[in-house]
């Protein structure tokens, strides 16, 4: 949105220098778990940051899961695992096992797989955003299906109760992308950190307690879409889309909006 | 119950298409149908529910595709024309659809969804089959379809990483995956023959690529940015592409002798605003493309504008005129200059020889010399009357009326004016029916002016005129207005002098703009007791100043009514067309330009070397014409009146809209004035209509250099604008004519340092009593409050109050007056409502019927109070607010980026003597997104808010609840702001903005 270079110089952007984060985005991760909390889980094992470059999120999880504990001081049967996947390359970061590969690509789930010896992963997250062309409909679908791509790995990967967290952009259709959700977690929670600008759409949602539904085999498969993949969710089988059909107003809930940082945290939207 | 329904829309048009002699331009999820050789709007009507139109497709058989996001939607040309919505078609899918096409039958439908598939449905919305390739489900941004025959179709389709992925719709067999380009492929074409693919990327190149072989062809750089749409044409032998940089290219596919292809770029037109054309068309049989952008303009533009009439571009040298014109000319002779006339051109050399043009039979001749011409000579004319007049620099004159045809003199006047012995300058103009006005200028300062007047048929001399000329005074253009001599001057000054008075002194207005030479003064507009005329600057400046007469033609004052500057280059003249335009013309960098500034878009240009040189522009019936002079070859460049509209629609921003306000104190015409400040920094002045709810716009103002974020009319005739940088300004409103009214900027606000960062959030006022005076307050997104005052008469800002709420940003802030107290409401991004008692604070007194007094005192600065109360109503920012003061109560609206939307009310609590306040009303999820704005209205009886999420909604809250009674989908995208309007008829009229603007009709 035309930031001037000055903008972006703002408390975040230098604390974020400071502490030795790669990106401000660092913030909004840490802002997300002080209110959820889904960190400080003692049990959280495997997790899995997709559009990870340049790090910062994985600099989080590997500082939060593994507190003052060096890489080689990690015991073999460590099951404690970062895998960090984005298709552009990254610098290493301690704990971290990096993956240059596209995951809307359905290879990536085997490699993560793999890296988690076919165990399933405790916490998946997705900041990921792709370029915009200014066409906020066409825009808004690309990111969806990216989050969708995010989601039909994480159902492949992630585990009963596990968490899901991944970017959104709050625009026309984002409560259809609610209602997708409701199907697969016991919760969803658009939470907007203090961290992330309040003129910006952005926000994430928070998934909580992943529940598939009883009989759907989630299955990644090259010659399938997305929307194939995830036909079968809805219960009631009756309701399924039809390839075409006349116009018909599709379900729409709109998820409980949680602000997180606390009021003492900076804001983001002022200048100094 | 109560009602809504959408009276205007102007926005992003994605797509455009000829079909005989209509355009049909897709807004949003409609489709307007134009005439274009008119400019008429034939229909609008709503294809899609909610979905944008993205593109459509016309078959033989009289039926229309359309498509865009997930619908698709097959309805028959003669509804289109007629109906106001087909929406009882549309179609939805299960993915987005990237193009879509008739089969060779037209009985059955392609569509190319993003994931690489082509779902086949026949009319009945029955699917046939779904084709695709094995293992390409890549994403794709753009694709399109070829039908050829039966059996023969292709898919092309472009994927977000580089790739074009060629594909045999039938066989479902892939021949080429191309992967030339760098990015996204924003979109990919067959020629009609088959034989050529091209291809256009993020990369900001056009690809041709043989489609047989799959080989890369050329590759053709240009464009400045990403560029979005291809078309061929001219049998597959041109390309016209549109991209984000506001620009259509038009560009060759030349086959060289060895056989090698190149794309030639041939012609550039900046047909946008600001940023990005989505659609083209091309109209062969009247060589004329159409465009559409995110500006909601739709544009025609000439392909061919040289060689329509013939060629418009002439030139001769002295030279070529001895040889083919047997005119001999002198070693060394020279043009020296020129005055263009209907019937061509009257020009004269250095030589003194007076030249004819006659640009039917496109020959020169001799029609006379005068020796007293050589070297020095000034030439000018009167266009109407075939008058020229060439002055020497001895005060020597020649004056030459001629016939229609120029062919022959009819008179001839020799002229020796004694009063001046050398002249630097002499002007020309009409001075009334019957005669004309010669200046003369000469080069001692002390020296008066000298004036002419004589008779158009006699050409004798009716009347002689001299002016005391000021200090520092150089004239450089001349216009006789109502017995007023308006003269330009160098530093931007404009001397004025009544000719019916005996005593000729001069009234002076002077250092208008920065300072460069006056190129025009052109009469507007007559009022009882004013003038109007419009001024240029060659710096790029231009003005409307009003000046005050008396009857005997005495000035009392003058009033600079509208000023701004234009992008680019010098300015050299304006003059209103035959639409009420304001066009201007000058120079840029090497170019001559005709812009319409009104309507933000150039009407030509033409090459010339640039600003220094001799030139001549005149306007006649059906053209212009331009001469000028470069590496002494004279050249007359006739430039045509497109004989369509240049635009079906006008549009409006280039970017989203960040506000809008009404002047609802007083309505304009049959309706009311508006304006929109915009993210593309400018803000526009508009006006819509109540019957015929048209949209019109008067100005786009540039003075702002960062995005709008606030702009509202406080008042009849003042306006306040704020953006980043510290910027507030203060623009007083003209509305004293009909043709048009003026806004100019009267003050700007003192910023905290030379180059300030902050973003001025919101402000508000509340005005003296008896007054034009006013007390402002202004928030800053570093959480600091400032209160002004501003005195009119000496037209000043003071700061009198200052402080800070923490370290948040803010975002609203109001005045209001409760109990004979001052209250500021701020909210801030914590979610918070937060009030301020500045009534001990600030050195004015409030009446008992509540308003400011000014009690004389000194104006000191003092410091801003600690809040009085603050109730947290928001999870975080408040995005907006309004309020209203009713029976001892505070009610403050404000919606939220929660989501939310509250109703908090605050009272004066007896025993602490302080407000309090509580959340009376609070809707968590009010809508999916955040919610942008919202305005009373309906005599404060109705809350209407709008969200991205598309959904406006209204509630009524008349029993201190929120009680939705409408809600409606609007098309306009990051929805972000409103304001209402209350009629007399009990209805309301609510202008939503975003990227573009929704004009509704609510009634009860
Ligand atoms: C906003 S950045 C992520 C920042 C990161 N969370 C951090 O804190 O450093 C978005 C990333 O998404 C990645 N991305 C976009 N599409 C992707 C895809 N299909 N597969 C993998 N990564 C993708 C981009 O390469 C980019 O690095």
């Amino acid at each position: 949105m035309g930031k001037s270079s000055k903008d972006k110089r703002d408390v975040y952007y230098r604390k974020a220098k400071e502490l030795g984060y790669r990106a401000r985005s660092a913030f909004k991760l840490l802002q997300l778990n002080e209110q959820f909390h889904f960190l400080d889980d003692p049990n959280l094992k495997r997790v899995v940051d997709l559009c990870a470059a340049p790090g910062s999120w994985s600099q989080v999880l590997s500082k939060t899961m593994f507190k003052g504990i060096k890489e080689s001081e990690v015991t073999e049967d460590d099951e404690r695992k970062i895998v960090a996947v984005d298709l552009q390359p990254m610098s290493p970061i301690d704990h971290v096992t990096r993956l240059q590969a596209d995951i809307t690509h359905p290879r990536t789930l085997n490699k993560i797989l793999e890296l988690f010896n076919n165990s399933k992963a405790d916490f998946v997250c997705s900041d990921g955003a792709p370029d915009v062309t200014g066409l906020h409909d066409l825009d808004e679908y690309v990111q969806q299906q990216l989050i969708m791509s995010a989601l039909q790995l994480t159902t492949c990967i992630l585990k009963e109760g596990g968490i899901f967290v991944a970017k959104i952009f709050r625009g026309r259709d984002i409560n259809l992308l609610y209602t997708q959700l409701g199907y697969l977690f016991e919760q969803v929670i658009c939470a907007k950190p203090r961290s992330s600008r309040g003129t910006s759409l952005e926000a994430f949602i928070v998934c909580i307690g992943y529940i598939p539904p009883k009989g759907w085999q989630p299955k990644l498969d090259e010659n399938i879409s997305v929307q194939e993949f995830f036909q079968g969710l809805k219960t009631d089988s009756k309701n399924q889309p039809r390839v075409i059909e006349r116009y018909y107003e599709e379900e729409r809930n709109i998820a409980e909006f949680m602000s997180c940082g606390g009021l003492q945290s900076f804001d983001s939207d002022a200048t100094y | 119950m109560s009602e809504i329904t959408e009276l205007t829309h102007c926005g992003p048009s994605l797509c455009v298409k000829f079909f005989e002699h209509y355009v049909f331009a897709a807004y949003g999820p409609l489709l307007k149908i134009y005439e274009y050789k008119t400019g008429k709007v034939v229909n609008t009507c709503r294809v899609l529910k909610k979905n944008k139109v993205h593109g459509i497709s016309i078959g033989k058989s009289g039926n229309i595709l359309a498509y865009g996001a997930r619908s698709v939607s097959v309805f028959p040309m003669s509804e289109a024309l007629k109906k106001e919505s087909v929406q009882k078609y549309e179609n939805i899918t299960t993915e987005w659809i990237t193009s879509s096409e008739f089969d060779y039958t037209e009985k059955n439908i392609y569509m190319l969804t993003c994931y690489n598939k082509i779902l086949v449905y026949n009319l009945e919305s029955k699917s046939i089959a779904i084709k695709a390739v094995p293992g390409e489900r890549s994403i794709l941004y753009s694709g399109s379809i070829k039908v050829f025959s039966d059996d023969k179709a292709y898919a092309v389709a472009g994927t977000v990483m580089n790739g074009v992925i060629i594909w045999d719709l039938i066989t479902e067999k892939m021949f080429h995956n191309l992967t030339g380009h760098e990015g996204a492929i924003f979109n990919v074409i067959l020629s009609d023959d088959g034989k050529l693919i091209a291809s256009c990327s993020d990369d900001r190149s056009i690809k041709l690529w043989d489609f047989t072989t799959g080989q890369e062809l050329t590759t053709g750089w240009g464009h400045t940015a990403r560029i979005w749409y291809l078309k061929f044409f001219d049998n597959d032998r041109k390309l016209i592409s549109v991209s984000e940089d506001c620009t259509c290219r038009v560009w060759s596919v030349s086959r060289s002798s060895t056989g090698k292809i190149e794309l030639v770029q041939e012609n550039i037109i900046e047909a946008h605003q600001i940023k990005n054309v989505w659609g083209v068309d091309v109209q062969e049989s009247e060589n004329i493309a159409v465009t559409s952008g995110n500006d909601g303009r739709i544009r025609v533009i000439d392909l061919a504008p040289v060689s329509r009439y013939g060629n418009e571009l002439q030139s001769f040298s002295l030279n070529e005129l001895s040889i083919k014109h047997g005119i001999k000319m002198e070693k060394g002779e020279m043009f020296k200059g020129f005055q263009p006339f209907k019937f061509g051109l009257i020009a004269a050399t250095s030589l003194g020889k007076i030249l004819m043009f006659d640009q039917i039979s496109n020959s020169w001749s001799l029609l006379m010399t005068d020796s007293r011409l050589t070297s020095y000579s000034i030439f000018h004319g009167i266009k109407e009357e075939n008058i020229a007049v060439i002055a020497n620099n001895k005060s020597e004159l020649l004056v030459l009326k001629l016939s229609e045809d120029g062919k022959t003199i009819i008179k001839e006047s020799k002229l020796h004016y004694d009063n001046l012995s050398k002249t630097i300058n002499c002007l020309v103009t009409k001075f009334d029916e019957k005669s004309l006005f010669i200046l003369l200028e000469s080069p001692n300062p002390n020296d008066q002016l000298q004036g002419l007047q004589l008779s158009n048929n006699t050409l004798e001399i009716i009347n002689e005129y001299t002016f005391t000329k000021p200090k520092n005074f150089t004239t450089s253009s001349v216009a006789i207005i109502e017995n007023l001599l308006i003269i330009g001057s160098r530093f931007s000054t404009v001397g004025i002098y009544s000719l019916t008075k005996e005593q000729k002194e001069c009234y002076l207005i002077k250092g208008i703009n920065e300072g460069d030479n006056i190129t025009s003064t052109t009469f507007i507009s007559k009022l009882p007791n004013a003038l109007i005329f419009s001024v240029t600057s060659r710096d790029g400046y231009y003005n409307f100043i009003k000046i005050h007469i008396s009857k005997t033609f005495e000035i009392a004052k003058h009033e600079i009514i509208y000023s701004n500057k234009v992008a680019r280059g010098f300015l050299e003249g304006s003059f209103i067309d035959e639409n009420d335009d304001f066009i201007i013309y000058g120079f840029k960098s090497s170019l001559f330009y005709l812009y319409n500034e009104t309507k933000c878009y150039e009407l030509a240009s033409q090459l010339c070397g640039g600003a220094h040189r001799q030139w001549n522009f005149e306007e006649f019936n059906d053209y212009f014409m331009l001469v000028f002079i470069q590496s002494s070859t004279l050249h007359i460049r006739r430039i045509n009146k497109l004989k369509f509209p240049h635009t079906l629609s006008d549009g409006l921003h280039g970017r989203e809209i960040r506000d809008i306000t009404i002047r609802s104190s007083k309505s304009y015409k049959n309706g009311y004035l508006f304006c929109t400040g915009s993210e593309d920094t400018g803000i526009r002045l508009s006006y819509f209509d109540i019957t015929t709810n048209e949209i019109n716009t008067y100005w786009f103002e540039r003075q702002h250099v960062s995005g709008l974020q606030t702009c509202s009319f406080i008042s009849n005739n003042l306006m306040i604008s704020t953006s980043a940088r510290e910027e507030l300004f203060l623009w007083k409103l003209n509305t004293d004519t009909e043709d048009r009214p003026y806004m100019n900027l009267l003050q700007h606000l003192p910023t905290s340092m030379d180059t300030p960062d902050l973003r001025i959030m919101d402000f508000s006022v509340k005005f003296i009593e008896e007054t034009v005076d006013f007390v402002l307050a202004t928030i800053y997104s570093d959480s600091t409050i400032k209160i002004w005052y501003y005195n009119s008469d000496e037209n000043k800002f003071k700061l009198i109050i200052g402080g800070r709420y923490e370290t948040c940003c803010l975002t609203n802030a109001n005045f209001v007056t409760l109990n004979q107290k001052l209250y500021c409401v701020v909210t801030p991004t914590d979610g918070y409502i937060v009030v301020y008692n500045i009534t001990e604070a600030i050195q004015f007194e409030l009446s008992e019927s509540n308003t400011l007094v000014n009690n004389e005192k000194d104006l000191t600065q003092t410091a801003l109070p600690m809040y009085e109360t603050r109730i947290r109503v928001h999870q975080s920012g408040i995005k907006s607010m309004d309020t209203q003061v009713l029976d001892n109560t505070l009610k403050v609206y404000t919606t939220g980026d929660d989501n939310a939307i509250g109703l908090t009310i605050f009272k004066l609590d007896t025993s602490t003597k302080k407000l309090e306040g509580i959340t009376n009303s609070f809707i968590e999820r009010a809508n999916a997104s955040t919610i942008t704005s919202c305005s009373l209205f309906n005599n404060n009886s109705k809350l209407l808010t709008t969200s991205v999420d598309q959904i406006v909604k209204i509630y009524d809250i008349s029993n201190d609840q929120l009680d939705l009674i409408n809600e409606r989908y609007t098309t306009i995208a990051d929805t972000g702001s409103c304001d209402t309007i209350d009629l007399s008829d009990g209805s309301s009229r609510l202008l939503i903005g975003g990227v573009g603007f929704s004009l509704w009709k609510w009634t009860q």
